[in-house]
């Protein structure tokens, strides 16, 4: 069964007519190509298809297209967009956080849905902030030191 | 290969109408039927029946608190949970340790409970808190203890054209002197519990005799534990070595954890020793701090160290 589901991509109004138990992950690969959505293990361990769904960091492996109709979702891509998103992403280039960066887009997002919250983070709340997005390369201290830098730098973007 | 009906309600009234024509699988957070029912990349999940998705009803999605009881709404998160101070204590510690900051977004309590899976962490504390899940059909409206809820294992007390819209829990929060809640999971993040223990206790005012205890533990048996008979062995009578003890075996002999059963006893057995002699010891100093935590620097035995 078909049906159009419509809501807000990275701030634009989208709508698309799919089976809406179809993974919000595939959809938002497949149909619009948001490739920085990443695929890992499928049911939530991992955090590489992290995104944000009214604001909070989910994981759309796990959510039927269906729960996205009528609500807002910002990808990496988006996000990056932002000042604060693109704060991150310069961060994790000079921090030498990226190794494969299979596991990057997902970290940007948890790291930017952490500062938006917690602009001042301690070492602990960013393990914590981080800690349902695994990454096989890095072992994650740089990464820390790439969200701490973030932290640093746009001290007056997270917190206004 | 033929596609199932999905249903997406505006509100309430409409779900229930909805439920009441055709037997749906409810689907809230999905982090429990997204990934029992996933085929592979790309290729849609299958469901053997019409799906209806109530993620974002508003009407199941609110906290408040009436009548000397918190009600949490069916489809609220456990993020959501964790953090409204309304929500009572354990129930707190419970949602706040669920996964990780993305699960804890989606996990709804409604789901948590209604999979019926004994390493579900919210039933700990609910059983312990004697929380009721409010049921809705089209016609009718119920409430029932979450712990005659939930029958066993994957199995739940909710009929055709039900469901859950509210978990109330009653606030005793200011009856108990101190509490206790510990998970023990593989690590921090996204880990099922091997095992949680809940506990809570009240002295008679200005006492030491105990005028309430209440012990609840997960993943130790096909459905959470909680014996009143073994708390009474404690009630209206003074903390001692030998009492304890009687607690600990008791509470041992309802418990009938299956993998690494004695592990599992274990930390049972040492939660209860250790949170009823700190109790003792602190109302005996005049100590009124509340949290009790595990022994500080003590290691349970091949568990991760306890922060
Ligand atoms: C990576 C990962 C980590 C996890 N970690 C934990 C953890 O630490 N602790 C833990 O306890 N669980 C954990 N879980 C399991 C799961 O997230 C929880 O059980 C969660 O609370 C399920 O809620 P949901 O809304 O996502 O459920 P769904 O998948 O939407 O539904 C689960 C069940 O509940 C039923 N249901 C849902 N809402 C209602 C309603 N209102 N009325 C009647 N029936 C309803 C559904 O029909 C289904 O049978 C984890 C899962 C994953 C994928
Ligand atoms: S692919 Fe979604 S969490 Fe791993
Ligand atoms: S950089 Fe390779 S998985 Fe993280």
């Amino acid at each position: 069964m078909e049906k159009t589901i419509s809501f807000k991509l990275n701030g634009r109004d989208v709508s698309i007519t799919r089976n809406p138990l179809s993974r919000l992950l595939d959809v938002l690969r497949d149909d619009f190509g948001m490739h920085g959505v990443k695929e890992g293990c499928s049911e939530g361990e991992c955090g590489a298809c992290s995104i944000l769904l009214n604001g909070r960091m989910v994981t759309p492996c796990l959510i039927p297209l269906g729960a996205a109709d009528g609500q807002e979702i910002m990808t990496v891509e988006g996000i990056s967009a932002t000042p604060e998103g693109d704060c991150v992403v310069q961060a994790f280039a000079d921090g030498g956080a990226v190794q494969c960066g299979f596991c990057i887009p997902g970290m940007v997002v948890a790291a930017y849905s952490l500062l938006k919250k917690n602009p001042d983070p301690t070492d602990e709340d960013i393990r914590l902030g981080i800690s349902g997005n695994l990454c096989r390369c890095t072992g994650y201290d740089l990464i820390v030191e790439s969200i701490k830098l973030a932290a640093r730098r746009g001290r007056d973007l997270w917190k206004k | 290969m033929e596609e199932v009906t999905c249903y997406i309600p505006r509100t309430l009234d409409e779900a229930l109408e909805i439920l009441s024509k055709d037997d749906c699988t409810i689907l809230a957070g999905g982090s429990d039927l997204m990934v029992s029912h996933k085929r592979t990349i790309g290729v849609d999940p299958r469901f053997s029946k019409s799906v209806m998705i109530i993620r974002n009803l508003p009407e199941i999605r609110k906290i408040y608190t009436e009548g000397g009881e918190c009600h949490i709404g069916a489809a609220s998160t456990s993020s959501e949970i964790a953090e409204n101070p309304l929500v009572p204590w354990h129930l707190r510690q419970a949602a706040s340790r669920m996964g990780a900051v993305a699960l804890r977004n989606s996990a709804t309590i409604a789901g948590n409970i209604a999979n019926a899976s004994p390493k579900g962490d919210t039933p700990g504390p609910l059983y312990l808190l004697d929380a009721r899940v409010k049921i809705r059909s089209a016609k009718e409206s119920r409430e029932e203890p979450v712990s005659d809820f939930i029958v066993k294992f994957r199995e739940i007390d909710l009929k055709p054209g039900e469901m859950i819209t509210e978990v109330v829990v009653p606030l005793s929060e200011d009856d108990f002197d101190y509490v206790f809640w510990h998970k023990v999971g593989t690590r921090k993040a996204n880990a099922i519990s091997k095992v949680t223990v809940s506990m809570a206790l009240k002295f008679e005012d200005g006492g030491s005799v105990v005028r309430d205890f209440r012990v609840s533990a997960t993943a130790t048996g096909s459905k959470t534990n909680r014996s009143r008979d073994v708390e009474n062995i404690i009630i209206g009578k003074e903390i001692s070595e030998d009492l304890i003890e009687e607690v600990a075996e008791a509470f041992d002999g309802i418990i009938s954890p299956r993998a690494m059963p004695e592990f599992r006893r274990e930390t049972c057995r040492r939660c209860i020793r250790r949170f009823l002699s700190e109790a003792e010891r602190r109302r005996a100093a005049g100590d009124r701090r509340k949290m009790i935590d595990t022994y500080d620097g003590y290691h349970m035995p091949g568990a991760p160290e306890v922060r």
